[in-house]
């Protein structure tokens, strides 16, 4: 099974170079930063969603709909405990909820699935290769990028190791679906322990792997995917700033979408 | 073009140990030649290989002495790229070696790291990328390919650095048949090219064809030289923990002439003096016998993982006896794992049931079915947590409930059966592979699951360790133990499993009693698989014995 997050598909947002793709998801952080409305942060997170189906991501998206749905669950729960507004809706003891705070959980939920949804477009639309070499040409020096993006690369392999680690002990009689968290405290070493000597075993063969074809960190080396900008790259990216211009005018001169002054 | 390499008096222990993991190794190499490597778990045949590499002592530190010249130049004056150029080293775990996303990016990435010019490195991969079968997969996604495909890309990526020297360290080790041909053709090509190749190996057939062998023992070269001269000699390759060629051992215990390594130099020799008469086997139709009383029924089982539109299992129907001992046999991705996983329940049918004792297996308890069928996964790293082997071995019975006294004594005797004793107190991270190998398979026996399915048991073991896990099975299977393996290995299905279920693209493609599936020798080559040398020459001669001891006592009734 595959649980790498790129699909290879050749829509739009693939053919872009990946530095293009990397400043616009900045963009698109900051822009999410400006606004705590939730008519406002829905519109960017539709208009983030859409961009999401025309770069065809759906399977990404699927794959972690539920840490998606659990951001947004425990967000307007918790939110609004640790926020106070002007018009009470309901209070018990010391629990007050209100109006304004309810709005502003909302918001914050559809903000951290932005986050979540934007990072996705660039995980499943660039190539690993591409987003190390963004970096580099941004001026990220080699090792760091290298290090960023084999962290990345790693995730799915350990994610399907993990799964054969839980199976392996579920099989000798693990009960993973009891509720009692105190007993389930006591079931995590014997999935952490494994996993940490997997990891450990995987990641020495893999830098003798590596140091076999000649790689060291330091060295230059030339890239086969050389990144170019094109006219569309710098459309969008022109687009973009223009919009994040836009936005930062809004909330700071006209002080447009906010439901909670004085929070981001 | 290969460079010949000298090696002289080298020996080298890992970080402190006293031990020393190779001990004065000597040997020349002439340019072009292929060496096979030979010898049992632990014998330092990967050590030799990464000193070759400069791996040892360059990442492995410790005590190096003597010297390696590749092409007169001291390995370990070479730096980390130059080498690159001049030794290309394979390992056997073909997964941590791919990292790139395609095909072509792995390729690309060591002359990137050579600091080759672009269209360059686009040569040189329309340069290789046929010679490895390759050629329409160049911007495929590296995790769609075949374990075969995938070792040949690992070895692709290393050769299109275009390296004097090949080394190779277990290359088909974690292969199913299929993709061992694959990988030793690729080998013979990269021969017919003139590079020098050096290749660790279990499998006697593979240094047949080569120009030296070095058999290793104890971190030492015992045997050195043409190949028929160490090849014919029994005891010499079981004392290195491999297996002798089964024609050679057949000549041998029969007393007859001649010492023939492969099949047809056996069929050739018999035909020439006549030795034999041939017979034709009559089989016996019906495959199962008599009761259909099964413990596990399998009906109409289809799987597919969520979210992808095929199905990996395709309308499976099989049962399992109580006392059998079975086989599962197939290539890569042919299903084998999937349904041994559905009979425990870590997998769920998407259609179908499995029933165990009556009840499917969806109705039953956690900890019930964890007492009925008992799961021994494929590398041992996926479950071994606790600081001793005791305390890992009882884990199982602890989490049941089981009473001290209980777990005392369950944990002993599945130490006791596995060979463990004494190693109780032992932490098992520092033991070899094939020890920790059997402490997993002692963690699930001491549960004393009805059912023990493994899953590849064999993988990485030598001959030595191969023969006694099973032979410890066996003894299960005696006291009442039902078995069921998952193996890529011909000879253990052959010798040990009373039936045989051969999978292909998720269906069974046959199923029946061990001696039958081994006759049909077409309906086996659908599925890739060819019987063991031994096996062949029986089916050849007519006679009914699997193993070389079966086939002379047979002979000499005859």
């Amino acid at each position: 099974m595959n649980l790498s997050l790129y699909q290879d598909k050749g829509t739009w947002l693939h053919n872009l170079d990946p530095r293009t793709k990397l400043i616009g998801v900045a963009i698109v952080f900051i822009i999410c930063l400006c606004f705590n409305s939730p008519i406002y942060m829905a519109i960017i997170a539709f208009s983030v969603f859409a961009i999401a189906l025309s770069a065809r991501a759906q399977k990404a998206l699927w794959t972690l709909r539920y840490i998606l749905l659990l951001l947004i669950v425990f967000s307007v729960i918790l939110w609004p405990f640790f926020t106070t507004g002007k018009t009470l809706i309901w209070s018990w003891g010391f629990l007050r909820l209100t109006k304004e705070s309810l709005f502003y959980g909302i918001a914050m939920g559809m903000r951290l699935s932005t986050f979540v949804i934007a990072g996705l477009i660039l995980l499943s639309t660039t190539k690993n290769e591409d987003i190390t070499n963004g970096l580099i040409k941004m001026g990220m020096p080699y090792p760091l990028a290298f290090a960023f993006s084999t962290a990345l690369r790693l995730v799915p392999t350990f994610v399907g190791a993990g799964a054969t680690i839980v199976q392996a002990q579920v099989s000798r009689g693990l009960d993973l679906e009891s509720k009692n968290i105190l007993s389930r405290f006591g079931k995590f070493i014997p999935l952490a322990v494994p996993m940490f000597i997997t990891a450990i075993r995987y990641t020495n063969r893999l830098s003798m792997a590596l140091e076999s074809r000649g790689f060291s960190p330091e060295s230059q080396r030339t890239l086969y995917y050389e990144p170019v900008m094109k006219i569309k790259d710098w459309l969008i990216l022109s687009f973009m700033l223009i919009l994040l211009i836009i936005c930062l005018y809004m909330r700071i001169f006209l002080n447009l979408g906010v439901v909670m002054p004085g929070r981001l | 073009m290969g460079v010949p390499i000298s090696i002289k008096s080298l020996s080298f222990s890992y970080g402190n140990s006293k031990e020393p993991a190779i001990k004065d190794i000597n040997g020349e190499i002439s340019e072009g030649e292929l060496v096979v490597i030979m010898g049992h778990g632990g014998a330092g045949k990967s050590t030799l290989c990464y000193a070759m590499n400069g791996i040892v002592p360059r990442f492995y530190k410790g005590n190096y002495k003597g010297n390696i010249s590749i092409g007169g130049k001291n390995a370990t004056g070479f730096s980390i790229k130059e080498m690159a150029g001049a030794v290309g080293l394979v390992f056997q775990d073909f997964e941590a070696q791919l990292f790139s996303t395609n095909v072509e990016l792995e390729m690309a990435f060591g002359l990137e790291n050579l600091c080759l010019p672009r269209d360059e490195i686009s040569g040189r991969i329309d340069k290789y990328i046929d010679f490895l079968g390759l050629g329409g997969k160049r911007l495929s996604d590296t995790s769609t390919l075949s374990g075969g495909q995938k070792q040949r890309l690992a070895i692709g990526s290393v050769i299109a650095m275009e390296p004097s020297v090949v080394v190779m360290d277990e290359p088909t080790s974690d292969l199913d048949p299929l993709g061992r041909v694959d990988i030793l053709s690729l080998a013979g090509l990269l021969r017919d090219r003139k590079r020098t190749i050096i290749m660790v190996d279990y499998d006697p057939d593979t240094a047949i064809g080569a120009d030296q062998l070095w058999l290793m023992k104890d971190s030492e070269i015992i045997g050195q030289g043409r190949p028929e001269k160490y090849l014919s000699d029994e005891k010499l390759l079981l004392s290195c923990g491999v297996m002798p060629p089964q024609t050679l051992s057949l000549f041998n215990r029969m007393g007859w002439e001649g010492k023939p390594l492969t099949v047809e130099a056996a069929i050739d020799l018999i035909e020439k003096n006549n030795l034999v008469k041939r017979h034709s086997l009559m089989r016996d139709a019906k495959n199962h016998t008599g009761n259909n009383n099964f413990f596990i029924k399998v009906r109409g089982v289809c799987f597919r993982y969520p979210g992808v539109d095929s199905d990996v299992l395709k309308d499976i129907n099989f049962g399992v006896k109580r006392g059998e001992f079975i086989a599962i046999l197939g290539q890569n991705g042919s299903g084998k794992t999937t349904i041994a996983k559905h009979l425990n329940r870590l997998l769920r049918p998407t259609s179908g049931e499995v029933i165990i004792d009556g009840k499917p297996t969806t109705r039953y308890k956690h900890n019930e079915l964890a007492r009925l069928v008992g799961y021994v996964f494929q590398n041992p790293d996926h479950q071994i947590f606790a600081s001793t082997v005791q305390e890992e071995v009882g884990f199982g019975l602890k989490i049941l409930g089981e009473d001290p006294k209980t777990i005392k004594r369950n944990v002993e005797e599945a130490l006791a059966v596995t060979g463990l004793e004494g190693y109780e107190h032992r932490s098992p991270f520092v033991l070899t592979k094939g020890e920790r190998q059997r402490v997993a398979v002692a963690s699930v026996l001491a549960v004393r699951p009805e059912v023990i399915i493994l899953d590849e048991p064999t993988t990485g073991l030598d001959y030595q360790h191969q023969k006694e896990s099973l032979e410890m099975l066996k003894d299960l299977n005696k006291k009442g133990h039902t078995i069921i393996i998952i193996t890529h290995s011909m000879w253990i299905a052959e010798r040990y499993a009373h039936r045989c279920i051969v999978m292909k693209d998720g269906k069974i493609l046959d199923d029946g009693v061990t001696r039958q599936v081994f006759a049909d020798e077409n309906r086996l080559s659908e599925a890739s698989l060819v019987p063991s040398p031994i096996v062949r020459l029986s089916n050849w001669l007519g006679t009914d014995a699997m193993t070389v001891e079966d086939l002379a006592e047979e002979l000499k009734l005859q």
